[in-house]
């Protein structure tokens, strides 16, 4: 018991890295399906995964260095935009790589 | 969270409208990765299928049970009333279908793009010239 908590709640470090890992290679696949067999949906794919890791380095990078001196210096409006961003960019990537999987499933599809 | 006021239907509402979203993403990958991997095998269909099935488990169950309210999100777990070892095994299974569905999801892309694989380049190998002598290195 204390083993898991410690490997999943006060350092999460080892599953967050396994998590960024999988989008950082699910980009590199997807920028070798759409460069080298020239399948459209890969380069949806490669702009869902890039918002995806995006997203999720916000979230995971984010208690770390925004501190309330930060937000003020910032002013209300660009930390609002920053609470909000990981949100749209996380709901933004999910929704490119679902589309761009389609679509190279399409293009696989016609290519047989 | 922010509850919309009771004149907005339900479904006009950002918060409402995102575990739908994510309901509808997460079963539509499992179906598309299902028709990619249909009729074929070795492991990139293999991890093609395990990533996209826990990351369904993911999108389309545990994190709209999370928004619901019906699951505690782990950092409140000293504040509201509630089994802590159950939401400990909750938080467990979230982070590792997640990750792990990421992480299985872009092997199986991977190996089915092949970038582990190295390919002869088209261009001959020539031998290094014999001609041009170098000089020892200073």
């Amino acid at each position: 018991m204390d083993l898991l908590l410690d490997v999943f709640v006060k350092n999460g470090f080892l599953m967050d890295a396994i998590g960024v890992l999988g989008l950082g290679l699910l980009g590199l696949a997807a920028v070798r399906l759409s460069q080298r067999y020239r399948s459209w949906g890969g380069s949806l794919l490669v702009s869902g995964s890039l918002l995806l890791l995006l997203g999720r380095l916000l979230v995971l990078l984010s208690p770390h260095f925004v501190t309330p001196e930060l937000k003020m210096a910032m002013g209300g409006t660009v930390s609002e935009i920053l609470s909000i961003a990981p949100m749209a960019l996380l709901t933004f990537g999910l929704a490119g790589v679902v589309w761009g999987l389609w679509g190279h499933e399409q293009w696989l599809r016609a290519e047989r | 969270m922010t509850f919309a006021p009771p004149h907005v239907p339900l479904l006009a509402s950002v918060e409402a409208f995102r575990p739908v979203f994510m309901i509808v993403m997460g079963a539509f990958l499992l179906l598309t990765v299902w028709r990619m991997t249909r009729g074929t095998s070795g492991w990139a269909a293999r991890c093609l299928m395990g990533g996209a099935l826990l990351l369904a488990l993911g999108y389309s169950v545990l994190l709209p049970l999370y928004q619901a309210g019906v699951l505690l999100p782990i950092s409140l777990v000293g504040r509201i009333p509630g089994d802590p070892s159950v939401a400990l095994g909750w938080h467990i299974v979230k982070v590792v279908s997640m990750n792990g569905g990421w992480l299985l999801f872009g092997l199986g892309l991977a190996l089915h793009a092949g970038i582990f694989e190295t390919e002869k380049s088209p261009a001959p190998v020539e031998a290094p010239n014999p001609s041009v002598i170098h000089g020892p290195v200073a």
